[in-house]
């Protein structure tokens, strides 16, 4: 009998260790050195905490990987109740940290539900679209679908933590496109946040972008319709935002927004710009190849917030400088490549939607906090995955990897049960 | 999508990295200056008078700050939570990443304790300043002078002149007495160090090594020649009492005792003062800032009689037999009719030392009828009085005597009467204590005119280096034949033991001085005066006390020159029922109120 380790991926645990001792290092170098009693004293024991949560994980990760595929599928609906039944028990007795109300204390240990949630949705979404049937339209089933990632969205909203909500939005085209929903419906999905963000960054660029609609939409399908509906979607949410950003909003959340395409302006760079003002600058600092271990003067000055959590690519960047940034960049690349290759090779639609799921949860995280790190985009609360601070994120990333990998590793195993 | 955010890192971390790196190293890299702790003072005998100590300001970054923490935070400074809350909302406003002061003046143990939780109290920082200490009871305020807060033309001028980094807003400087006067041996120079610095501001590590940073240097410890002992004992003889003591080494000049009351405490001017505390020591009657010891200027009373003793002794004015002629005291002298020029008794005939024991008007009087004014007055100046003498002190008033030109200038009753009262130390002139003390001064050590100063030698605290400054300028001579000088002396030693000073000797040491009473315009009392020094044979200390509106020279001026004298000399005040005598006449006299009597 062949091992059942032999079909077990080990470059992306190899990878998955990368990231995470890279995380390590950087956590380390952000919460020790002289500064350190300024530290709120959780912070000061992140590095120990996180190699903990690291244990954790580790230990969660063979249990996933030594459970049979056809346990796993059975147990997804169950997964998925507990999730929403955890999200709204954290609305009813869970703890706000930082303004948001996802905490859930079982004695000394703490878990934020809004993370934990990731897994069961992504399963029970996977499972919604995988399971039609032949005669059923997509659409109901893409329906349902959405329904599956919306209810833990909202409830996630009703904890006040937006930017985790934000990643069961960007799911959707994600697995909208592995299920089989036509390009067109998906690229209108996509249309949306795009003219979101260039309505906040300026007018012309949102003009350009909706006439640039129209003309792919147009040569893409030659429909007037779904030309139609692109410049008509595209428009309109250049319209409502501008409209919330001018007379919805209050003006300190307009700033916020606003903030991040010019944070050295006078009347933000003491307030909201503080932190990517400080953040590029620790970057700058760092040049090509940084400043060294525990050498960062804007990381040991302590002075970016939130720098061993949301923050620690600035950690990176300034420390380590663009080699190791890039390092980083690379590692993740590979990571999400490798998971899509990986879900090429599955023959199953419920592994091809999970492995991607899981690649684009991935890719959605790199990208937000990287690009919001970089002055890209708006501060959003979003975690690196492996590399910021946090037990919840670090264990719910893992097993995402944890559950792609059995995905692949027993790709053999959905012929037989299903 | 990754692309993308290689090319931005690469823009930020290559291309423009110039400019964050500045922004950078604007954040973290700070020339900090550091002050070189102001110089100490020590008195004559080495006691330290003046001192630094730090006082402790807690700031608080309510970003970084744990609110669960309040209630710890509020225990450890001994206020209430809501203090501590309110505090937060002031830091959060002003700028929430940044320490912002947030209880100042906080005790070493509340300090202390917070620092040892400092591992629970994220977001606190600290602050230490030094700020001047007295530690004497002598409050010596115009003598030490007190400190202030540079203002904006002080800034402006130094700008002017060439360093910028010597003096910054909040920095304080000496405004009066010796902290003015050697404000630049006891600030030194402040220094630099380059440091990287957090978010809130504290030193994490110096920038290279600390190569480049420059420590602050020239500042000195002061030692002055005031016994604090003595100082102590003059303030505290002064109940009740307006007035001054200057008490002078007369062999170098050394300033001894420089009381001025009333006075205030210097503690006063330690943060910079209130406003409204300023306004109280402007506005009051008795003016506690004016330095009386060097700038009141009243007439010497019968003090000036050695001094116009020595002026006729050497003008001849008492024909071929100096110091054995007399004049003739009916108890009054004939010029007008002796109803102006009255003597205290009928003394009969006296020779100068018989009419300086006896205080005799007449005598006086007669000398100066003989006296040509001007003489006078160049006699008065090379004793020091009616121009400025060469000190370290800054405030000074030159004080006035008349001459002829004076006289006709004015045209008010130019004619011999006014001239006779000078003779007497009344009328139109005006001396201060402190020109007194340097005449006494003179009369002890057989003519020698010393610049009275404070500052004995100065002392590098690191390095134990010893400064003796140059003096401040050759001491000057009277020119009076030493043989005149003796016969004064006589007769001032004769003052103390049979004469107007009999009940203010000092037990078991030969002094001399004389009494004086100046009289005061309008319905004041009279100001009593005293000039004194001993031991007779080697003079160590020679004082010149002015008592306001208190009444005669030996009811009060005496008495506690006397008790100075002694407590300097025997560096104690043995008990005694001379020593009884003299406090109970020092300390039951007082100064007439000026509000009482001013209508």
């Amino acid at each position: 009998m062949r091992q059942w380790y032999r079909n077990l991926d080990f470059a992306t645990l190899l990878i998955w260790a990368m990231l995470c001792a890279c995380g390590l290092v950087a956590i380390y170098s952000a919460t020790h050195g002289e500064a350190q009693e300024f530290l709120l004293n959780t912070v000061q024991n992140s590095f120990q905490r996180q190699i903990l949560w690291l244990m954790i994980s580790t230990v969660a990760l063979a249990i996933i990987l030594s459970m049979p595929m056809r346990l796993l599928i059975r147990m997804v609906p169950w997964i998925y109740l507990v999730t929403i039944g955890l999200l709204v028990l954290a609305l009813l007795i869970g703890r706000e940290v930082g303004g948001a109300r996802s905490w859930i204390y079982l004695g000394p240990i703490g878990f934020q539900s809004a993370e934990l949630a990731k897994v069961g949705v992504l399963l029970m979404a996977a499972l919604v679209l995988a399971s039609r049937r032949k005669e059923n339209s997509i659409m109901n089933a893409a329906m349902i679908a959405a329904g599956v990632l919306a209810l833990p969205a909202l409830l996630i909203v009703l904890q006040n933590d937006l930017g985790t909500a934000l990643v069961f939005v960007g799911l959707t085209p994600v697995l909208a496109l592995c299920g089989g929903i036509p390009l067109r419906i998906v690229g209108l999905l996509i249309l949306f946040p795009i003219a979101g963000y260039l309505a906040i960054l300026s007018w012309q660029a949102a003009l350009g972008f909706t006439v640039l609609v129209g003309i792919i939409a147009w040569y893409g399908t030659r429909s007037r319709v779904w030309m139609a509906a692109g410049v008509v979607a595209s428009a309109m949410t250049f319209g409502i935002a501008t409209f919330a950003l001018q007379y919805v909003l209050q003006p300190h959340q307009v700033a916020r927004i606003a903030s991040f395409s010019n944070p050295e302006a006078d009347e933000y760079r003491t307030n909201v710009g503080f932190h990517l003002v400080q953040s590029k600058a620790a970057l700058g600092s760092g040049g090509w190849f940084g400043l060294g271990f525990r050498q960062g003067t804007q990381t040991q000055g302590r002075y970016i917030p939130e720098q061993s959590t949301d923050f620690v690519f600035s950690v990176i960047g300034e420390e380590w400088g663009f080699v190791g940034g890039i390092l980083i960049l690379l590692l993740f690349a590979a990571l999400i490549l490798r998971l899509l290759w990986l879900a090429r090779a599955i023959d199953h639609p419920i592994g091809n939607l999970v492995v991607a799921g899981v690649a684009g949860i991935f890719l959605i995280h790199v990208c937000v906090n990287i690009g919001m790190v970089l002055g890209l985009l708006p501060v959003i609360g979003i975690p690196l995955p492996f590399l910021s601070y946090g037990g919840s994120a670090l264990l719910t990333n893992t097993a995402l990897m944890g559950i792609a990998l059995a995905c692949y590793m027993r790709r053999a195993e959905f012929a037989l049960y299903w | 999508m990754l692309s993308v955010l290689s090319f931005q890192l690469f823009r930020l971390q290559v291309t423009e990295r110039q400019d964050l790196s500045e922004i950078a190293r604007g954040n973290a890299l700070r020339d900090i200056r550091v002050l070189p702790a102001r110089g100490l003072v020590y008195d004559r005998n080495g006691t330290l008078m003046v001192q630094n100590m730090p006082t402790y300001t807690i700031s608080l970054a309510s970003r970084y700050f744990d609110r669960t923490r309040i209630p710890l935070l509020a225990k450890h400074l001994g206020v209430p939570e809501s203090v501590v809350s309110l505090r937060l909302e002031e830091a959060q406003e002003h700028n929430p990443y940044r320490l912002y002061p947030s209880f100042a003046n906080v005790s070493f143990e509340q300090y202390s304790r917070i620092l040892e939780d400092s591992y629970w109290l994220p977001g606190v920082g600290w602050e230490i300043k030094h700020r001047r200490h007295y530690s004497t009871n002598a409050r010596a305020s115009h003598a030490l002078g007190y400190i202030g807060e540079v203002n904006r033309e002080e800034l402006n001028a130094i700008d002017q002149q060439s360093d910028s980094s010597l003096y910054r807003q909040g920095d304080f400087l000496g405004r009066t007495g010796v902290e003015r006067g050697y404000e630049p041996w006891l600030r030194g120079i402040p220094g630099v160090a380059r440091r990287w610095v957090n978010v809130y501001g504290l030193e994490i590590m110096s920038y290279a090594q600390g190569q480049g940073d420059q420590p602050p240097r020239g500042n000195y410890d002061l030692h002055l020649t005031l016994d604090y002992r003595v100082q102590e004992l003059a303030e505290s003889l002064f109940v009740n009492k307006r007035g001054a003591v200057v008490a002078l080494d007369p062999n170098d000049g050394g300033i001894i005792a420089l009381v001025s009351k009333p006075d205030y405490p210097l503690e006063m001017f330690n943060e910079g003062i209130q406003s409204d505390a300023w306004q109280v020591l402007v506005n009051h009657d008795e003016q506690p800032l004016y330095n009386r010891a060097t700038m009141n200027l009243m007439p010497p009373g019968s003090t000036w009689k050695p001094f116009m003793a020595l002026l006729g002794l050497s003008e001849g004015l008492l024909g071929d037999e100096g110091g054995e002629a007399t004049i003739f005291c009916p108890g009054y002298h004939p010029f007008g009719q002796g109803r102006f020029f009255r003597c205290l008794d009928v003394h009969g005939h006296k020779n100068v030392v018989q009419a300086l024991q006896n205080s005799c008007n007449t005598f006086f009087f007669e000398l100066a009828h003989r006296m040509d004014l001007d003489v006078f007055k160049t006699y008065a100046n090379r004793f020091g009085f009616g121009v400025e003498a060469p000190t370290d002190l800054r405030e000074q008033t030159a004080g006035f005597i008349p001459d002829s030109a004076y006289f006709n200038r004015t045209g008010r009753y130019w004619g011999k009467g006014a001239v006779m009262n000078l003779g007497v130390g009344q009328g139109d002139m005006g001396v201060t204590p402190f020109q007194l003390a340097r005449y006494a001064a003179a009369l002890a050590n057989g003519g020698t005119l010393h610049a009275p100063h404070m500052v004995s030698h100065l002392v590098e605290p690191e390095t134990n280096e010893r400064i003796k400054l140059p003096a401040i300028s050759d001491p000057s001579h009277l020119g009076i034949d030493t043989a005149y000088v003796n016969l004064v002396r006589r007769g001032m030693r004769l003052v103390m033991e049979a004469g107007t000073g009999r009940a203010s000797q000092i037990p078991g040491i030969p002094s001399a001085g004389k009494t004086g009473t100046a009289q005061a315009p309008g319905n004041f009392t009279d100001h009593s005066v005293f000039i004194m020094f001993a031991p007779f044979d080697h003079p160590r200390i020679a004082l010149a006390v002015q008592c306001e509106n208190t009444g005669g020279g030996s009811l009060c001026a005496a008495p506690i020159a006397s008790l100075l004298a002694e407590m300097y000399l025997k560096r104690e005040i043995p008990p005694s029922w001379q020593t009884d005598i003299r406090m109970q006449r020092a300390l039951s006299a007082t100064s007439q109120s000026l509000v009482s009597t001013a209508e």
